[in-house]
């Protein structure tokens, strides 16, 4: 089988590399007139009733001039890319690149393509996809999702670059949608220009490589009453900087015996001639658990970039209030980034789920120890879930016997209609959600 | 990307001439190209383009239907799907391939409806899922964020996919010369001048596409000359072989068949006796006279065909007998399943015995052989009357010459059997009136009827015939005619062996023939009468022992045959359907056209040039400044998203290309400035100002492109 999958695999890369070959070459009427030479020759085959032979002759008599006169290009030019920080899954960014020629003699009619890194999986990795994919995809169904090829990182348009001088350097702004979360790398940008027929295009690649970090879509969420959240925060919190606990000033008194002197409140001693000190007490703070699920068998599952892209809504949106968020999850090991109240920002753990991956390797149990864990210091649980069986009821069970409030949120592919059985959430149904791809946003927007 | 201006209309002008559509072609082209002078334009919303889709794909699907029906779809089919060889074969694959260069040609008449419509219409670009379904479902599954996403929305103008399909439309015609070439040449040159790029002088891109036409037309040439030497050496034999096998001249029998003999339950004819007439017993499509085991050939009259003419001219009426007095008259449907040289159905028509005349008979072209045969080349399915009375048939009589009579001839290996029933009948010597007789009886008595025959080969030397004769006694009608006519012409009474179709079954208000009902029996010539009379010696119990054979589920077949029969006179135009199918579609399109032109709400809108200003929303946002700032982009000062005006214009003045413009340009600003905040607003004449500055500039800005 594997010899089979291995020319499947080939066959791919091939079509593959062909199609973004003749993109890259010809321009739209280039495209044009040489689908149009592959009708010419089927419909041309019969010489008798047709004379598209002679259509099939004239075309491919142009396209053959075309790249004959169209291919050489020499030119140089220098390159410079303004490439933000971050971009957002699905999120159309734009940003600019100057150019500027190196020749004596003006340049025309350019246009400007960038180049990403090849975006073909290896052997490996593409048989895993394939393999997962005839197990979960029903062939000929159409009302199945359009399923993106999950490879490809973005889509970027080509732009016109203006006529170009030698003096002066020219600024185009270049759109750029990326497609999946995670490191895009650049490795130049293309400059091409068109055959004297407007057909075959010369390429000029200039290396620039550089590289750009994807975060995962997000979702506006609804002001939560989150599990566990206080109502009311005496005394504010922004000045606190420790974690979990903190002192916050709450009055003078005088001093006793044994009172740290660096409590000491010099200028009250000063006004009143005795010593007087400054007196703390200890604040608990909101610190959650956001549980992300990332168990799951499938190499590219929708569910779990789903999962992900809700844990991301989770820690931009209560970043915002003052809490703590501790983001627990297993990849090659069992992780915990805690962040808020000067620790981390959001940013930090978009990137870090920008990075995250499915796990295959570990069991399930580790998830659970990695929770138990830490449930001694945290006043709540938002667990996004890839599903609802019985080990994760487990999880669920568990903290709710250690009495955390937990917001369990189950990601589930279109068209499950299925009602979720609650089990260990039955006193609390309100706070399970099955979240539908397609409609998250939708479903968010409902939870209170 | 839309086409120049009259490409569209040059190319349908082209295609009227190279299709032979030269009126429909300029009509069309006349009314697209007269969108440059009438400026009105339509608001076509998405959904009435995807209305006028759906009406392009009606007619696409009516005229396909029309086109297979007119060029033998469904007989070449059904005859390849009932019996696939490769004579079927080839016809339904050159049905198809008739149907398809219909169709192509037909194209841009069928589609002018939706260009007419974007040329007409204020819109510039359509969306893909107005004519996908796939793209409509894939777009309608997206959430509102992902539908509102350029990349979720492709979109289209119809103009280049419609040029596309109209010179293909255009190509379909046989190479008569070489106009086909130079006009796609032509248009192709205008396509591509429409779109080159100015970087090189007009002598390299003229040059260039020079050569790529000589090019094109060397290669043409070739291809040309290359198909005319495969056509030469074509193999005779295929052309042979692919030969319809119709043949009045011989018939091949299964005598000497070892296994039985499948017979088909598919109805082949229908018959409807009309008022006062008797069915005839049989139906006969040929005769023939010489018997050479296993076949019976028509010998020397195998080419004696004469035409039979209308008389009167075109009434549909063809007298086989002139003169002939014809009692009984009886309305025939049957298929003509062979085809002619000329590429149309032509078959052996089933008469009754003594048929003197055929009316209302659609065939182009009528012929009957003095053995009877009446061949008719028309339409797949013949409905025909047909007059027919005792006495005179169309039969050439007997040689009167025993040496040379054919209706006498016996093979020389057959002889010594049939002596020898002659000699068991004693029927030397006695006159035809006791004979036939005596051998019908023979024949129903000591004979039996089978269509089996065993393995046992008999004695060694012996004709299948004499082991009929003599030792086994059954067989199917072929023996027990071929016997007949021998044994018959052995007594030298002149006997003939007739082919055609027994008449037993009844349906209805009339009666059916099935392909099982195939039969053979003998013509015997009646001295006293100076006739040819049936003459059939198979024992009576055939038709049951036919019927014992009968499949359970024949009811199911005869009610498909009965579908295709219906459908085929719908297609071969012989019943009235056809024309009302037509009307049936008429008011669905009607329906569907009014919709598309006079729907409730619609806004005919006076055309509106582009460049004279955006739609209003907020004061100022129809200032020119903004057509400035875009040329200025295109030469490479982009604005950045916050970048102040004032501060963008003072990158634009350290362009040097641009140096010249900063004045006019701080000029421009304050009054664009005052045209969008200043609550009072511009005065008429600064308003002015503003247009003819940036008129001025964007001039300037022309005048000086690189």
């Amino acid at each position: 089988m594997n010899f089979g999958l291995k020319l499947i695999y080939r066959a791919e890369r091939l079509f593959s590399w062909s199609k973004y070959w003749t993109l890259r070459r010809f321009t739209r009427p280039g495209q044009a007139v040489l689908g149009a030479v592959m009708a010419a020759a089927f419909m041309g085959l019969d010489t008798e009733s047709s004379v598209g032979y002679q259509a099939f002759t004239l075309l491919l008599a142009l396209l053959l001039v075309a790249v004959l006169s169209g291919f050489y290009f020499r030119a140089r030019f220098t390159v410079e890319r303004g490439l933000p920080r971050f971009g957002t899954v699905g999120q159309t960014l734009s940003y600019r690149i100057a150019v500027q020629s190196r020749m004596p003699h003006p340049q025309s009619g350019l246009a400007l393509i960038e180049d990403l890194a090849d975006p073909r999986p290896s052997f490996q990795v593409w048989r895993d996809f394939k393999l997962d994919e005839t197990k979960h995809v029903r062939p000929f169904r159409l009302h199945q999702r359009h399923r993106r090829n999950p490879f490809k990182f973005a889509t970027v348009k080509e732009v016109a670059v203006p006529s170009l001088t030698t003096d002066q350097p020219a600024e185009v702004a270049v759109e750029f949608t990326p497609l999946r979360r995670g490191i895009v790398h650049f490795t130049g940008v293309t400059l091409a220009r068109a055959d004297p027929l407007g057909l075959f295009r010369a390429l000029r690649i200039i290396p620039l490589p550089q590289s750009m970090l994807i975060l995962p879509k997000r979702y506006g969420l609804p002001p939560l009453a989150l599990p566990g959240a206080l109502k009311y925060q005496p005394g504010g919190v922004a000045l606190a900087t420790n974690i979990g606990q903190s002192d916050e000033f709450v009055s003078l008194r005088d001093y006793r015996r044994g009172d740290p002197l660096r409590h000491i409140h010099w200028r009250s001693w000063a006004k009143t001639g005795k010593p007087i000190v400054k007196e703390f007490e200890d604040e608990f703070f909101v610190r959650h658990a956001l549980i992300l699920d990332t168990f799951t068998e499938r190499p590219h599952s929708e569910v779990f970039e789903e999962a992900v892209s809700v844990a991301a809504s989770f820690a931009c949106t209560i970043l915002t209030q003052e809490s703590l968020l501790d983001l627990l999850f297993v990849g090659p090991q069992a992780y915990c980034f805690t962040t808020g109240r000067g620790l981390a920002h959001a940013d930090q753990m978009l990137e870090i789920l920008a990075s995250v991956r499915p796990c295959h390797t570990q069991p399930f149990d580790l998830l659970e120890q990695l929770v138990l864990s830490h449930s001694n210091a945290v006043s709540g649980c938002i667990c996004v879930l890839l599903a609802w069986d019985e080990p994760r009821r487990q999880l669920v069970r568990k903290l709710k016997l250690l009495g955390l409030p937990v917001l369990v949120l189950v990601i589930r592919q279109t068209g499950e209609v299925r009602p979720l059985d609650p089990g260990p959430m039955r006193d609390e149904p309100e706070r399970l959600h099955a979240l539908e791809i397609g409609q998250i946003q939708e479903q968010l927007a409902n939870l209170r | 990307m839309k086409p120049p201006p009259l490409l569209l209309g040059a190319t349908l002008l082209f295609w009227g001439w190279q299709s032979e559509f030269l009126v429909v072609g300029a009509i069309l082209g006349v009314v697209l190209e007269s969108a440059q002078l009438i400026r009105t334009r339509w608001e076509f919303s998405d959904e009435d383009f995807a209305r006028i889709w759906t009406f392009c794909a009606l007619l696409l699907l009516a005229s396909a239907l029309y086109a297979f029906t007119a060029n033998e779809g469904p007989a070449s089919f059904g005859g390849f799907f009932s019996d696939a060889n490769p004579i079927t074969t080839t016809r339904a694959s050159s049905a198809t391939a008739r149907t398809a260069s219909a169709m192509i040609r037909w194209l841009p008449m069928l589609f002018f409806p939706f260009l007419a419509a974007q040329t007409f219409s204020t819109r510039e670009a359509i969306p893909l899922t107005v004519i996908s379904l796939i793209a409509r479902r894939r777009w309608k599954k997206l959430t509102p964020a992902d539908q509102s996403s350029p990349l979720a929305r492709l979109s289209f103008h119809i103009g280049y996919p419609y040029f596309a399909a109209t010179l293909l439309a255009s190509s379909f015609h046989p190479a008569e010369d070489k106009s086909f070439f130079w006009g796609l040449a032509g248009l192709l040159t205008w396509m591509l001048w429409a779109h080159r790029t100015r970087r090189v002088t007009l002598v390299v891109w003229v040059g260039l596409v020079a050569l790529a036409v000589a090019l094109g037309f060397a290669g043409q040439r070739g291809i040309g000359s290359l198909a005319g030497y495969l056509q030469e050496q074509n193999p005779q034999w295929l052309t042979r072989f692919l030969r319809r096998n119709i043949d009045p001249s011989h018939s091949r029998t299964a005598l000497g068949q070892i296994g039985d003999i499948k017979t088909s339950g598919r109805i082949v004819i229908r018959l409807r006796p009309k008022a006062g007439s008797a069915p005839p017993e049989y139906l006969r499509e040929a005769s023939y006279r010489v018997f050479k085991s296993p076949g019976w050939f028509a010998g020397s009259l195998k080419d004696d065909f004469e035409v039979v003419g209308e008389d009167p001219p075109n009434s549909a009426s063809f007298p086989l007998l002139p003169g002939k007095t014809n009692s009984a008259s009886i309305n025939i449907a049957c298929y003509l399943d062979g085809t002619s040289t000329n590429g149309s159905p032509e078959g052996l028509l089933p008469l009754p015995t003594g048929s003197g005349r055929l009316e209302n008979c659609p065939a182009y072209v009528l012929r009957k052989s003095s053995l009877g045969a009446v061949v008719a080349e028309g339409p797949g399915l013949v409905l025909f009357d047909a007059l027919f009375g005792p006495g005179l048939t169309m039969d050439l009589p007997p040689s009167l010459n025993p040496e040379s009579n054919e209706d006498l001839y016996v093979p020389e290996n057959e002889q010594a059997a049939l002596d020898e029933v002659v000699k068991e009948l004693q029927l030397r010597g006695q006159p035809p009136a006791q004979v036939l007789p005596v051998v019908a009886g023979y024949f129903a008595v000591k004979f039996t009827y089978s269509t089996w025959q065993g393995r046992d080969r008999g004695t060694p030397g012996t004709t299948p015939l004499s082991r009929f004769l003599l030792e086994n006694r059954k067989g199917h009608c072929e023996y027990f005619a071929t016997a007949t006519v021998l044994l018959l012409r052995q007594l030298k009474i002149p006997a003939r062996y007739a082919v055609g179709y027994a008449v037993h079954e009844p349906s209805g208000s009339g009666y059916v023939v099935r392909l099982s009902d195939a039969h053979a029996w003998c013509l015997v010539w009646n001295e006293t009468q100076q006739t040819w009379e049936d003459f059939d010696t198979t024992p009576a119990s055939w038709i049951a022992e036919e019927a014992r054979n009968r499949s359970p589920f024949r009811w199911l077949s005869d009610i498909w045959s009965r579908l295709k029969f219906e459908f085929a006179k719908f297609r071969w135009g012989q019943s009235k359907l056809r024309q009302y199918l037509l009307w049936i579609v008429v008011p669905g399109l009607a329906l569907l056209l009014y919709q598309i032109i006079f729907r409730r709400g619609r806004r005919r809108q006076a055309s509106k040039r582009t460049d004279e200003g955006f739609i209003t929303q907020w004061p100022g946002l129809d200032s020119e400044f903004y057509q400035l700032e875009k040329q200025i982009a295109t030469r490479g000062v982009l604005r950045k998203p916050s970048e102040p005006l004032n501060e963008w214009l003072r990158r634009v003045a350290e362009n040097p290309a641009l140096a010249g413009l900063q004045e006019p340009l701080r000029a421009l600003l304050r009054l664009h400035y005052r045209y969008r905040f200043d609550p009072l607003g511009l005065s008429d004449a600064d308003r002015e100002a503003l247009k003819q500055v940036t008129r001025a500039c964007l001039e300037r800005l022309d005048r000086a492109k690189p």
